[in-house]
Formats: C-alpha cells, sequence, structure tokens
C-alpha cells in the first residue's frame, strides 16, 4: 500500500529534511577541517574526567575574576604605567588568593592520562616531531617551573598549535596552555601566573 | 625544450590563480649591512602614489630597542615624508625580554617617535615573546583583542594571534571572511606558513588549519614575521605570502639557497615594506635600514566569483 502525504505535511516535511541539512552544512562549515576534531573520547571515566577538569578550571575562573576587581580597571587604550599596575595587582592578588595551591589540584591524574593518551595517539612521525621542535626550541630563560608562580616576563612562550589545541580539553579565554620544555602548564592569560604544570606532556 | 615546458607550466599556473606579479624572482646575498653606521641611500620610491590611494607600511619583529631599530624607525619617517602611509601593520614580537613601562618607551615609543608625533596608526599582532596585555596598549589599537578585524578603504585586514589558534580564534575567522565582501583580504600574523628561513621555516601545523580558511574566503595577501629575514613566497595556490620579520633582529644568512618557495629574499639587514592600494591593484616595496630597496612589484587582485 502506498502512503499519500498530504501535500502541506509534505512541504513542511521537505523543508524540515532541508533545514536540518543547512544546519549540518553550517555546523560542518565550522569543523569540516579533519585536523580540527576533537581528540575520541573513549570512555564514560574519560569523559567525566574531562567535565571534572573544565569545571575546576571554571572555578579558578570565578574566583581570579572575583580577584581582578581589586585590580585597577583596565581600557583598551591604556599607558605602560596602567597596564604594569593592573598586570602586578592582579599577579599579586591571584598568588595570595590562591596560597595553597599545589601541583596536580587542576591536572589530576586521570585528565593527565587522557592528555598524554591524546598527545601521544594523535600526534605521530612528522607532527609528532613538529610539535616537540616548537616546545623545545622556546627559550625559557628565567622560566621557575612553579606552581603559583609567575612565568618569567622576559621568557618566550611556546607556540600551541590549532591541531593541538582542538585536541586539547578546551579552556575559557583567561586560562591557557603553554609547553615548558615537555611539561604542559596552564597559566593565567593576563597575570601569566602558572595554576597548575604536567610532566612529561610530550611523548 | 624543459625549460619552455616549466615556464608554460608557471604561465598558466599565473592564469589559474589570476594574479600577475611584475617582479622577477631572485635571492639578494647578505651584504653585512646591519652596523648603523653604514651609510644610506637616498630615498627613491617605486609606488605609484596616485592620489586617494590606501598607504601602510608593515614592520616585523621589531621591539630590541637597539640603534639598529631606531635606524629603521628613522628610515620609516623619511619614506613616510614623500610616501605619507596612514598606518603601520606589526607582525609581532613587538617587545622581547619583558614589558616593564620602560620597555614600551625604549622598543617601541622611541624608535617609532617621529611616526607617532604624526599620527601614524599602529596595529599589531602578537608573537612568541609579547604579553597577552600588549592587547590593551593604547598605541597598538587592538581593542583589548589578541585577534580583530578592521576596514580601510577596499581592504580588510586580519590581524591574528598565531601563537595560540584556539578553536574559537579559527571560528571567528571563518565566520568574519564569511560574511566578507570587501575587495581585497589581508591577514597579518606572526608565525610564516611559508617561509625558506633555516631558524624557524614553514609552520606546517598552522598553515594545515588556516590555508583552508583562507582559499575558501579568498584571502588575497598573508604578512607574517617571526623568521628574521625578508622573504616574497612565490604564490602558493593564487595567495602572495610575506615573510617580514626583519624591523629590529636580523639572522644574516639565514635564507636557504635555491628554495622552491622564494618569490624574492633577502638576509642582508633590517628592512621595512610599504603598500599602496589602488583599485586592483596592491603595489609593494621593501626598503632596507639604509634606505636600499630589495624588492617591489604589484600585485592583481583575482576576480572573486
Ligand atoms: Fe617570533
Amino acid at each position: 500500500m502506498k502512503h499519500i502525504i498530504p501535500d502541506p505535511l509534505r512541504v513542511v516535511g521537505v523543508s524540515l529534511i532541508a533545514l536540518s541539512f543547512a544546519v549540518t552544512v553550517a555546523v560542518a562549515q565550522k569543523t569540516d577541517n579533519p585536523a580540527l576534531a576533537p581528540a575520541p573520547v573513549t570512555s564514560p571515566a574519560e569523559k567525566a574526567a574531562i567535565e571534572s577538569f573544565e569545571n575546576h578550571v571554571k572555578d579558578y575562573v570565578k574566583l581570579r575574576n572575583k580577584v581582578r576587581e581589586t585590580a585597577p580597571k583596565l581600557s583598551k587604550d591604556a599607558t605602560p604605567e596602567q597596564i604594569h599596575a593592573y598586570r602586578t595587582t592582579l599577579e599579586e592578588s591571584l598568588r595570595n588568593a590562591r596560597k595553597g595551591a599545589r601541583r596536580g589540584d587542576l591536572f589530576k591524574p586521570d585528565i593527565t592520562s587522557f592528555i598524554r593518551r591524546t598527545l601521544k595517539n594523535e600526534f605521530q612521525g612528522r607532527d609528532r616531531k613538529e610539535i616537540r621542535d616548537i616546545a623545545f626550541e622556546t627559550e625559557l630563560k628565567g622560566v621557575v617551573l612553579r606552581v603559583n608562580y609567575p612565568y618569567a616576563d622576559s621568557a618566550e612562550q611556546s607556540e600551541m598549535p590549532a591541531t593541538l589545541l582542538a585536541k586539547l580539553p578546551q579552556l575559557p579565554k583567561e586560562v591557557r596552555y603553554r609547553f615548558v620544555g615537555s611539561n604542559l602548564i596552564l597559566v593565567d592569560r593576563e597575570s601569566n601566573v602558572i595554576l597548575d604544570f604536567m610532566p612529561d606532556a610530550l611523548p | 625544450m624543459r625549460r619552455f615546458v616549466n615556464a608554460k607550466i608557471l604561465l598558466v599556473a599565473f592564469i589559474v590563480a589570476g594574479f600577475s606579479i611584475s617582479a622577477p624572482a631572485q635571492k639578494i646575498n647578505g651584504n653585512s649591512g646591519a652596523r648603523s653606521s653604514a651609510p644610506s641611500s637616498p630615498v627613491k620610491l617605486t609606488l605609484p602614489l596616485k592620489d586617494g590611494s590606501l598607504r601602510f607600511a608593515v614592520i616585523g619583529d621589531t621591539g630590541t630597542g637597539s640603534s639598529q631599530q631606531h635606524a629603521l624607525g628613522s628610515m620609516m619617517a623619511k619614506y613616510r615624508a614623500v610616501f605619507p602611509f596612514e598606518f603601520v601593520l606589526m607582525m609581532g614580537d613587538n617587545m622581547y625580554g619583558g614589558e616593564k613601562p620602560k620597555d614600551f618607551e625604549k622598543k617601541f615609543a622611541g624608535p617609532y617617535r617621529q611616526l607617532l608625533a604624526d599620527k601614524v596608526k599602529f596595529y599589531a599582532s602578537l608573537g612568541n615573546h609579547d604579553q597577552a596585555l600588549q592587547v590593551n596598549y593604547e598605541h597598538f589599537n587592538m581593542n583589548g583583542k589578541d585577534y580583530y578585524r578592521f576596514k580601510k578603504g577596499d581592504v580588510a585586514f586580519y590581524a591574528l594571534n598565531s601563537n595560540y589558534m584556539d578553536k574559537k580564534q579559527v571560528e571567528w575567522l571563518e565566520s568574519e571572511l564569511a560574511k566578507d565582501t570587501s575587495e581585497w583580504k589581508v591577514c597579518f600574523f606572526h608565525h610564516p606558513p611559508y617561509s625558506s628561513a633555516k631558524k624557524h621555516g614553514s609552520d606546517s601545523q598552522l598553515r594545515e588549519v588556516v590555508e583552508p580558511i583562507f582559499l575558501k574566503h579568498g584571502v588575497d595577501v598573508v604578512l607574517t614575521g617571526h623568521d628574521h629575514v625578508y622573504e616574497r613566497i612565490k604564490p602558493q595556490k593564487g595567495i602572495y605570502y610575506f615573510v617580514s620579520g626583519a624591523g629590529g633582529k636580523l639572522r644574516t644568512g639565514d635564507i636557504k639557497d635555491s628554495s622552491p618557495l622564494t618569490a624574492k629574499s633577502f638576509d642582508g639587514d633590517m628592512h621595512f615594506m610599504l603598500f599602496e592600494v589602488t583599485g586592483d591593484e596592491m603595489h609593494f616595496q621593501a626598503i632596507s635600514r639604509t634606505g636600499q630597496t630589495i624588492d617591489s612589484g604589484v600585485i592583481t587582485r583575482r576576480k572573486k566569483s
């Protein structure tokens, strides 16, 4: 028996199919480069580890944004003196507010295993060599790898390629990843305070 | 015969790309002219200086505060007297080795004092030596953002942060370019997707991500730094790439000999670039610290569908 769909419904149906296709295309436009696909999450435990990490980072951002209120306001056309005053106040206040911070507060064992596995599996051969070259050619003079210490102003900051950042758990704009040799660190973007680090992240 | 076939292939490639350029391919050998006492050449403009054209300069890897950076800044001011450019694009590494208030003076405001006094605007991008808060600096016009777009005449400019190309930035770039109907689209950022320098060379991780976006959305010209040399890359899939990373640092002899990428290169002294856009033509001139023209030419805009 042949199903006959009344015309108005057929139109709606076709429109919905077209719409869903359009949405798929629109989404695909943003993510169609396979190099930017997120790393595969292989188990519920990994999914939970990522969520937990992202929540801990969000908690940090809440704290830093509260602390930031004590720093002088910074305009988008500030003088060097205003930038310096903002930066040093933010750094001091953040360090005071996180006096008890320790390595592993954010990079807990479950998320570090996920990151290590991701970097090992997703970057092989020439890609792996290039990422290692980028990390190891960075000049680190003055950098003290210690939680709650500022990353040295005078030191270079390793490039973080898009292909790599796409695979790591996503961060809010206030926090950034960076390499110090084979260590992966988390820094506060504006104050450059080291929030946490995981040793031997690079395979 | 083989040479003829190669020339024919090149010609076809140019036609397919829809670009034409009037400058020959070659490497200018280093002349170790980086001493601040090197004599200056007289100002010699190769640009058309047409009424109503858009004029700007390009510098990269500047922030050392050295006497050579000052000399280059003075040479830019000298050229501006005959070629009044409106603004300067900065390719990143705007300040090396620290950013206390005195560093902003020593490594930026001092060397470009004349240009700043003449109300020339600077638009910066960030390099691997730059701190995040440069985005708030009054003279860098970044409006608190490490990636941003602005438009001048028929040209849209996209400053990117190639040191931290996260997904948010890639998506922003893609969506901004997709709706951009400007005649010309120019992207500028620190790390070069193509470079023949020995120290860093082509950043293929970056290229893998940005090149498909540039191609899809009709980017015409890409300006970069990081390698402390000058290089004009042969058009890659129709896009013109420049490396201009010797505005304050120089790596003499760093360009690989006979690189298939090079249209023209120079690693004998520091340099800056001048651009003039008039209709479908973008003229460029690269000038050394001593005022010598090291490259010049014109890019004709390809037709966009
Ligand atoms: Fe650099």
